[in-house]
């Protein structure tokens, strides 16, 4: 294989990477606050996508409006599902928390079968991310340079939020020891939708791009990139944003670099993923970012 | 000789904070000693040290001749070593009679497929528990509430059924978690007069934490006293009535000289 | 007479009439009755040993599915004669020694519980060392897995194609058969102390450890267990439907058990059995929303998915308002019906 090849895949790794990071984000922070693994974000991917699927074709709007409005809905209904699925939960055993979980996502994707239908949708991607840049002799998707762009850009925004805010200040706070926070007065229901908010709209932008990268959009497209996107983040280290980012880096590239190493293992691809989570749970289990435990309790 | 039970200068880090420093203790076979100090000194904190629910920083565990430092809890368990635990931690939703039969499980002998058929060999194991764990509940005067559910008992007895069960699993080591916590002067006295009775007759040694002197001075040989994670004095408990350090821990200052009669000059 | 043979004797009274019972269905049902009756026995073994897992030890295993799969495959490969094994696998060629195994029905079942087994005995290190909440995502992640591997490993699975044609040997005295032993062995090792261990686990691992218990030990063998009765039931159920493929069990099926214990009463093996026999019957019954109604006057028609989403609003409304399901964690035992009928005589 030559440098070039490599060279792109290694491009087109992070890129993949980078989309893994951004749904991965918004796992890590409400399993930081909640610690629950919210299987519903996956299918916040697929909701934004419909969105905007739904913004240009129904309502006529250009990508730069039914984008990020796609994006708000589904920031938005991120904060719902928190009210609706989680919230009456909170003082609940865990194992409730993850079943009401698991019926949320299979709920979000069986309504998207009734309202839109089984069939997957072709996603229309904007001419202006539709050539094809050459530099060095490769030719790359000018969206597969974007595409990690975008998610530095965001995450730099939201590490700003987290920690040069008052806000991100609670969140942090609330991660590290919930129940003193409560005990301190600080809205916690406040603190929590706003970290749906956030981590659902990253999600949304994730799913925006992931559309644009495979234009084929269905019912059930964000469950294996949700699983994927999860296990990045316990990769970077779970409660960590930029070890989600890191995380999703490393997986993309992982799985990417393994099936151009060895072709064979391409229909393997998906099982790559899981067999980096097990390593990382035999070897290091609080992840690259995170600290060891020392606690048995 | 074979040491029965040490604490090697044990220390306790979390990140920046020393819970436990330098922290020594001997035990010999059938002792009675006491832990005491402020709260937040670390007691429960040299509690889950030595029965593997933290690993030290640094500092050794020997049990029996063997370093156990770090070893996981159910393995101190089973080398004889049992815990109460300072706020209960009982299985609710178990009866009374099943919560002590848990403490009799890790020494089953019978496989679980014996069980899964019926056989013979695990209805004789099966009996043999029910029988053991009766016995520990009359020696608690627990019997009669055998099938009530753990969660439907009085504070009083719930702390019973936690030191029953604790000795239930059979330990020559039993370490109580303050547990006279919550107890009126009688049911205190009670407990010391039953902690007592439990070491002669079940062959103990027993090490315990406690806030009430009374109760403390009244039963232990001698007495450790920790403050910020550092011992600060150790004896009989005339010893440490008198120690001016224990006293300005306790007090903030050292008391005036009428208060400590029997204490020499 | 005392408690414990009266127990025997209604016991086994019952089992002779459920006997009788299936004789009947099996002379005179119709095809469509027995199929049901072959799916709820089936279920029931699937939802009372993954109640074993996630109700009595209070951990959520999102994979029997990929157990279900395994189980299925093995003794498929072992039933069929090799001779139709050879015309099956036309992509690539099934690798020995399968080409030339063929064995009886009994023996397959018993392979494809220990395949599933050992399996998840290979999966359950690294997971159960660490930390119980990985588990869900491992455990689903495994399903994936299989299914990724029973499409791309050709020489094994056969690939996308699946495997066709399968003796239907699975008849209501196997399903039924399976179902009884899988209560009666699990709700023995429920009640023995290693069933005490487990929910000991479940109400608080840190006591559990301060008491001697090792979670790994026992929660591992709540997941063989598990696992091998899954596998089982994969046999069973391969045997039934006659043709299995990788996509056949997907996680939908694990949701559907999860629904099922959930709404019987999570740690409730009479719950799982409750739930079971409602899914089987009930499921059939809420196909007719996904086609056409006919009231005479108007069609309604028929929403595809609606049969899904109207499972996923049961299940959250089950776990966020009657969390204990219908049984709660409470069996069903001879002492209650009794005590209840000599109430209802009084009245």
């Amino acid at each position: 294989m030559t440098g070039t090849i490599l060279l792109q895949q290694i491009i087109n790794g992070i890129s993949l990477g980078s989309l893994y990071g951004l749904v991965a984000i918004g796992y890590t922070m409400v399993y930081g606050i909640l610690r629950l693994i919210n299987f519903a974000h996956g299918d916040l991917l697929m909701f934004a996508a419909y969105a905007a699927i739904f913004g240009s074709a129904i309502f006529g709007l250009p990508w730069y409006l039914s984008f990020p409005l796609a994006i708000i809905i589904t920031g938005i209904l991120g904060i719902l599902l928190d009210r609706a699925a989680y919230k009456p939960l909170r003082e609940a055993p865990r194992i409730s928390l993850l079943i009401s979980a698991i019926g949320a996502s299979f709920l979000l994707e069986n309504l998207a079968v009734v309202f839109i239908g089984g069939v997957p949708k072709g996603f229309d991607r904007p001419a202006v991310f539709d050539h094809v840049i050459e530099f060095m002799g490769l030719r790359i998707q000018v969206l597969t340079v974007y595409t990690p762009l975008v998610t530095i850009v965001l995450l730099l925004g939201l590490l700003y939020i987290v920690y040069r805010t008052k806000v991100g200040k609670a969140m942090r706070a609330a991660s590290k020891d919930f129940e003193t926070t409560r005990l301190m007065g600080i809205n916690l229901d406040r603190i929590i939708a706003i970290t749906f908010l956030l981590g659902s709209s990253l999600a949304a932008a994730g799913g925006i791009m992931w559309a644009m990268k495979y234009p084929q959009v269905n019912p059930f497209m964000g469950v294996i990139p949700g699983l994927k996107a999860f296990i990045a983040a316990v990769l970077g280290g779970i409660g960590n944003i930029v070890g989600a980012v890191v995380g999703g880096f490393l997986l993309g590239l992982g799985e990417i670099i393994i099936v151009a190493l060895v072709p064979e293992l391409a229909q393997y691809r998906d099982a790559v993923a899981f067999v980096i989570l097990i390593v990382v749970l035999l070897f290091r289990p609080t992840g690259i970012m995170g600290e060891p435990i020392i606690d048995k309790t | 000789m074979v040491t029965f039970f040490k604490l090697d200068r044990l220390v306790m880090q979390f990140g920046g904070l020393t819970a436990v420093s330098d922290f020594s203790l001997e035990l010999h076979p059938g002792e009675l000693v006491g832990l005491i100090g402020p709260n937040g000194a670390g007691k429960t904190t040299v509690f889950n040290l030595i029965v593997g629910f933290l690993t030290p920083t640094s500092g050794q565990v020997f049990w029996l001749g063997e370093d156990v430092t770090g070893l996981p809890p159910q393995h101190i368990t089973a080398r004889g070593i049992a815990r109460t635990f300072q706020n209960i931690r009982l299985f609710t939703d178990m009866t009374v009679l099943e919560n002590v039969m848990v403490s009799l499980h890790h020494k089953m002998r019978a496989h679980f497929w014996q069980a899964m058929l019926g056989l013979p060999q695990y209805r004789r194991e099966d009996r043999r528990i029910h029988e053991e764990a009766m016995g520990f509940l009359q020696e608690l005067g627990l019997a009669h509430l055998a099938e009530e559910k753990a969660s439907s008992l009085p504070y009083g007895q719930q702390r019973r059924l936690e030191i029953a069960r604790a000795l239930a699993t059979h330990p020559r080591l039993l370490l109580l978690d303050e547990p006279a916590a919550g107890m009126n002067p009688q049911e205190t006295q009670e407990l010391a007069g039953l902690i007592r009775s439990l070491r002669s007759k079940y062959d103990l040694t027993v090490f315990l934490i406690e806030h009430d002197m009374k109760f403390v001075m009244g039963l232990c040989e001698r007495i450790k006293v920790l403050d910020y994670g550092v011992t600060i004095a150790e004896g009989t408990p005339q010893q440490i009535q008198c120690n001016p350090e224990v006293i300005k821990a306790y007090l903030g200052e050292p008391k005036p000289a009428g208060g400590t009669e029997t204490c020499s000059k | 007479m005392d408690r414990e043979n009266r127990n025997v004797i209604l016991n086994t009274l019952s089992i002779l009439i459920l006997l009788g019972v299936l004789f009947l269905f099996h002379r005179y049902g119709s095809l469509y009755q027995i199929r049901i009756l072959n799916n709820m026995a089936i279920f029931i073994t699937l939802a009372v040993s993954y109640n074993l897992v996630n109700g009595i030890c209070g951990q959520l295993h999102l994979g029997p599915n990929a157990f279900i799969t395994i189980g299925a495959y093995t003794a498929a490969l072992l039933t069929m004669a090799p001779a139709k094994k050879q015309m099956l696998f036309i992509i690539q060629p099934l690798i020995w020694p399968f080409t030339v195994v063929h064995a009886p029905f009994l023996l397959a079942i018993l392979a494809g519980g220990v395949a599933a087994t050992v399996f998840a005995f290979l999966i359950s290190f690294p997971v159960f060392r660490v930390r119980g909440d990985y588990l869900a995502i491992v455990t689903l992640g495994f399903g994936e897995v299989v299914r990724v591997l029973c499409n791309a490993w050709q020489s094994l699975t056969n690939g996308p194609l699946g495997l066709k044609d399968l003796e239907p040997y699975t008849n209501l005295w196997w399903s039924w058969g399976v179902a009884v032993f899988t209560i009666v062995a699990i709700t023995k090792l429920i009640n023995s102390s290693y069933g005490r261990a487990m929910k000991a686990i479940r109400e608080d691992e840190v006591a559990a450890k301060a008491m001697g218990i090792d979670p790994f030990r026992h929660l591992l063998l709540a997941f063989l267990v598990s696992a091998f009765f899954s596998g089982v039931a994969g046999a069973l159920l391969a045997h039934l439907i006659t043709t299995i493929s990788p996509t056949l069990f997907t996680f939908i099926f694990t949701f559907n058990l999860l629904s099922i214990i959930v709404i019987g009463g999570l740690g409730s093996t009479s719950g799982a059995v409750i739930g079971a026999v409602l899914f089987a019957w009930g499921g059939e019954a809420l196909r007719v929303v996904e086609s056409q109604i006919d009231l005479g006057f108007v069609k309604i028609p028929g929403i595809p998915g609606m049969r899904m989403v109207i499972f996923s609003i049961l299940l959250m409304v089950v776990i966020i308002f009657a969390r204990r399901g219908i049984m709660g964690r409470n069996e069903f035992s001879w002492d209650w019906l009794l005590a209840k009928m000599r109430r209802g005589q009084k009245g």
